[in-house]
C-alpha cells in the first residue's frame, strides 16, 4: 500500500513535471535559441581571427584575449564602464527613492507629479539623446542659455565636444533617463511595507529619520539589492545612447566597451576580437551580478 | 476532471505554439513582399511567379533619388519580365552594420551599394565581390571615380552620383561686410578675422562623427604637400604619413581653432541632426566645408536659403605644392555585385540600368548633383558650377577614411578630432597614423 502510494507520488511528480514543460517549453526555446546559444556562440568566435564577412576563419587560441590585455583603448573604455556604473548605483537608487518617498507622501496634486516623474522613461532612447543633444548645444542650447540668465557664463561648455566635461554630461543624461525606472520599482517595494509596523513606530514616538532608517530602508533593502543589480548590469552593457550622442568621442573620452566592441565588430571587420570584448563583458557582469547577491546573502543571514 | 484539464491546456499551448511559429513565418513573408515592388502589380506577377528570376537590391540613397532609382529598377522590370526585383532602401548608419551581417551570414543582396574604396575593398578581399572587368563599360564612367571601384587591375562595380567638398556660404553677410570669396590661404584668414571683428562666427562645423572635420586636413594636407602626398604615403612609395606636409596642416588646423575660426563646441554638434547647419540658416555662421549634398539638404530643409548661398572652392596656400583647382571628393553609390549571386548575367544588366546614363542624366536634372557617368547634360545652377569645378580639376583627392582600410580610418578621423579639440599635437598624430601605416599597409 504504501509503495503504491510512493509510486502513484512519483507518476503524479512525473506528470506535473511534464505538465510544467509544455508551458516553460516555448519560452524556453526561445531563450535557448536567442540567449543562451549566442553567449556560446560569442565565446567560441572569439577563439579566431574573423572577419565577420566571410567564411573562413584562422583558430588562434586565446590570442584575442592576450590583445585585448594589451589594448589601452579597452581599459579606457573599461574604466568610463566603471565609472557609469558607480555613478548610476551612487545616483539613480538615492533619486528614485527620494522620489518615490516623495510620492508617497500626502501633497496634492501627487499624481499629476507621478506621471511627470515617469515621463523619461517612457521616450525611447534615441529621442532622449538627441533631445538632450539640444540641450547641451553649446551655441543654441538651454542649459548654456540658462547659465547666460543667471550671469554664469564663467560656467559654459561645449558640454558634449570637450574631453573633460562629455562623460559627466552623458552620465547626467543617462540618470535622467533611469530615476523614473528605480522609483516605480522602489515604490513598489514601499507599499509592500505593512502600515502597522510604521504605526506602531509612530506610536512608540519614532521620529520621520528613525523610522525611514530603521523600518523603511531595512524592510527595502531587497529591492535596493535587486535595483543595484540591475542598474550595474546594465551599466555594464550600455550602448545606445551613448552611441547616439557622442559615438565614444571626442577623443575616446566617452568610450565604453560594448561602443567599442561595435567599431570593432562593424568598423574594423574584426568579428573574433570583438566576440573577445564582449566576453569579457559577459564574465565582468556574471561576477558583478554574483558579488552583489552573495554580499545581499551575507547580510540577510547577518540579520541586518 | 483534471486529466482533461490538463489535456486542453496542452492542446492550447500546442496550439500557441504552431501560431507563433506561423506568426513568424507571416512576419517574414510581409517584409519581403513590402519591399518588393512589383507586389503593387501582382495580377501579372501570379501568372509567372514560379520561374521569375529573383534580384534583390540594397542602396541608401534618400529623397528625390530614391524615387529615381525606384523607377529605374520598375522600368528594369517591365524591359525584363523574367526577372523580380526586391530594391531596399537602408538608412546610412544601419547600412553599414546590415551588409557586413548578411556577407558573413551568407545571405548577401545580389546587388549593394558601397562607397569604393577601403570598404569595398574589405569585402573584394573576402570573395565576396563578383569581378565585373569587361562586363560593363568602363569608357562611361569619369576615371577618377571608376579608380575607387578598382582593384589589382579588376573593376569590382559601376559608380553613380559623386560628391565634391566645397565651402558653401552666405553671399549677404559676404557683401554686407565687402568680402570676396577667397583666393588664397590668407585671404580666407582676413576673412575669418573680419567676421569675428563683426560677431559673427566664421565657419561652421559639426564635427561629432568626425569626418567633417577631416575635410579640413585632407585640403590643407593637399594644398601644402601636393596632389601625391596621400598616395605616396598609402601606397607606401616614398610617402609616409608623419610627412612634414601632414604635420603643418595639423599645425594649420591649430592655429584656425586658436583664431576662433570655427563655431563654439564643434567637436560636439552633430550634423546629421542639423547643427551645423543652423548656424548658416540664423545667419550666426558664414560658411562650411562640406560635400555637395549639402545642397540637397539644404533645399529639403531651409529652401528659403539656398538663394543667399554660394559656393567656392578651398584656396591655395602660398608655398604649397598643391593647386587651388584639386578637389576632395567620392563616389557614392557604387554598385556591385555579390560573388553568389545566382543570375549573374541579369545582375550585371541591373547594373547597367542603376548606373545608366539615362539614371545619371535624371540624377543631374532632378536632384542637383554630379555624377560619375559621362556625355550628361547639367541645367541646374549650382550642378553646372559643380561640373565646372570638376571639370578644372586635375587630381581629385578621395576622402581618406574611404580609401584607408577601415581601422586607419577610424584613426585618421580620431586623431584628427584630437588635433581640432587639442588634446594631440600635430607631432604625435602624425606619427600615430605613421605606426599604423608601417603595421597595416607594410614599410
Amino acid at each position: 500500500m504504501a509503495g503504491d502510494a510512493a509510486r502513484i507520488r512519483r507518476q503524479n511528480k512525473l506528470g506535473k513535471g511534464l505538465f510544467l514543460l509544455f508551458f516553460i517549453g516555448p519560452a524556453l526555446l526561445i531563450y535557448a535559441v536567442y540567449n543562451i546559444y549566442p553567449i556560446f556562440a560569442t565565446f567560441y568566435y572569439s577563439l579566431f581571427d574573423w572577419t565577420g564577412i566571410q567564411a573562413e576563419k584562422t583558430f588562434l587560441g586565446l590570442e584575442n584575449y592576450a590583445n585585448l590585455m594589451k589594448d589601452r583603448v579597452f581599459f579606457r573604455s573599461l574604466g568610463n564602464n566603471v565609472l557609469l556604473v558607480f555613478a548610476s548605483v551612487f545616483t539613480q537608487i538615492p533619486l528614485g527613492l527620494a522620489l518615490a518617498l516623495l510620492l508617497q507622501s500626502k501633497i496634492k496634486g501627487m499624481r499629476f507629479f507621478r506621471t511627470v516623474y515617469f515621463l523619461p522613461f517612457l521616450m525611447s532612447t534615441v529621442a532622449i539623446a538627441i533631445l538632450w543633444m539640444f540641450i547641451y548645444n553649446p551655441t543654441f542650447g538651454v542649459l548654456n542659455g540658462l547659465l547666460s540668465d543667471l550671469g554664469l557664463q564663467s560656467l559654459q561648455r561645449s558640454w558634449l565636444g570637450e574631453k573633460s566635461t562629455a562623460m559627466g554630461a552623458v552620465i547626467a543624461t543617462i540618470c535622467w533617463q533611469f530615476v523614473p525606472f528605480y522609483m516605480i520599482l522602489l515604490r513598489a517595494g514601499l507599499t509592500g511595507i505593512p502600515e502597522e509596523l510604521l504605526e506602531a513606530a509612530r506610536i512608540d514616538g519614532c521620529t520621520p529619520w528613525g523610522t525611514f532608517t530603521r523600518i523603511t530602508l531595512p524592510l527595502l533593502m531587497p529591492t535596493i539589492i535587486t535595483s543595484a543589480t540591475l542598474s550595474t548590469i546594465g551599466s555594464l552593457k550600455y550602448f545606445d545612447l551613448i552611441f547616439v550622442m557622442t559615438e565614444g568621442g571626442p577623443d575616446s573620452a566617452t568610450e565604453l566597451m560594448a561602443t567599442y566592441m561595435y567599431k570593432q565588430a562593424f568598423r574594423f571587420f574584426s568579428m573574433g576580437y570583438a566576440s573577445a570584448i564582449s566576453s569579457c563583458m559577459f564574465i565582468l557582469a556574471f561576477i558583478a551580478a554574483a558579488a552583489i547577491l552573495s554580499l545581499d546573502r551575507v547580510r540577510s543571514r547577518g540579520g541586518y | 476532471m483534471s486529466a482533461m484539464k490538463k489535456w486542453a491546456s496542452i492542446l492550447v499551448s500546442v496550439l500557441l505554439i504552431c501560431s507563433l511559429a506561423a506568426c513568424g513565418g507571416g512576419a517574414a513573408n510581409s517584409g519581403s513582399s513590402q519591399h518588393s515592388p512589383s507586389s503593387s502589380d501582382s495580377g501579372s506577377q501570379d501568372v509567372s511567379s514560379g520561374e521569375k528570376k529573383k534580384l534583390t537590391v540594397w542602396y541608401i540613397d534618400t529623397g528625390k533619388r530614391k524615387e529615381l532609382i525606384e523607377e529605374t529598377i520598375q522600368e528594369f522590370m517591365k524591359a525584363h519580365p523574367d526577372v523580380e526585383v526586391a530594391a531596399e532602401q537602408i538608412a546610412n548608419d544601419t547600412y553599414k552594420t546590415k551588409l557586413p551581417v548578411a556577407m558573413g551570414g551568407n545571405n548577401p543582396p545580389d546587388i549593394f551599394h558601397s562607397w569604393g574604396g577601403g570598404w569595398l575593398k574589405e569585402f573584394v578581399d573576402a570573395g565576396q565581390v563578383m569581378d565585373v572587368t569587361g562586363k560593363i563599360d568602363a569608357d562611361s564612367y569619369l576615371p577618377a571615380a571608376l579608380n575607387l571601384a578598382t582593384f589589382d587591375g579588376k573593376l569590382y562595380g559601376a559608380p553613380l552620383a559623386m560628391s565634391l567638398t566645397l565651402f558653401f556660404y552666405n553671399k549677404e553677410i559676404f557683401e554686407q561686410y565687402g568680402l570676396e570669396p577667397p583666393k588664397t590661404y590668407d585671404d580666407l584668414l582676413n576673412i575669418i578675422d573680419t567676421l569675428n571683428a563683426n560677431g559673427i562666427a566664421p565657419i561652421s562645423m559639426a564635427n561629432k562623427t568626425k569626418w567633417p572635420g577631416a575635410l579640413w586636413l585632407i585640403y590643407l594636407a593637399n594644398r601644402v604637400g601636393g596632389a601625391d602626398i596621400f598616395n605616396a604615403a598609402f601606397e607606401r612609395r616614398g610617402g609616409t604619413f608623419d610627412d612634414p606636409a601632414f604635420i603643418k596642416a595639423g599645425e594649420m588646423i591649430q592655429e584656425l581653432v586658436d583664431r576662433n575660426a570655427f563655431v563654439t563646441g564643434f567637436n560636439g554638434l552633430d550634423y546629421d541632426t542639423g547643427q551645423s547647419r543652423q548656424f548658416l540658416y540664423t545667419g550666426k555662421a558664414a560658411m562650411e566645408l562640406q560635400t555637395s549634398g549639402y545642397l540637397t539638404v539644404v533645399r529639403s530643409e531651409m529652401p528659403e536659403f539656398e538663394s543667399k548661398m554660394g559656393i567656392f572652392g578651398f584656396p591655395a596656400v602660398e608655398g604649397g605644392l598643391g593647386k587651388a583647382t584639386d578637389l576632395v571628393g567620392g563616389v557614392s553609390p557604387v554598385f556591385s555585385i555579390s560573388s553568389q549571386t545566382k543570375y549573374p548575367d541579369e545582375a550585371v544588366e541591373l547594373l547597367k540600368a542603376l548606373t545608366s546614363k539615362e539614371l545619371a542624366q535624371r540624377y543631374v536634372d532632378e536632384a542637383g548633383v554630379v555624377v560619375a557617368v559621362k556625355d550628361v547634360q547639367y541645367n541646374d545652377p549650382f550642378a553646372i558650377q559643380m561640373k565646372e569645378f570638376l571639370e578644372q580639376a586635375e587630381f581629385l583627392q578621395p576622402f581618406y577614411d574611404q580609401t584607408l582600410p577601415p581601422e586607419m580610418a577610424e584613426l585618421h578621423k580620431d586623431t584628427t578630432q584630437a588635433l581640432f579639440g587639442k588634446s594631440i599635437t600635430p607631432e604625435e598624430a602624425a606619427r600615430q597614423m605613421e605606426e599604423a601605416a608601417q603595421s597595416m599597409l607594410g614599410n
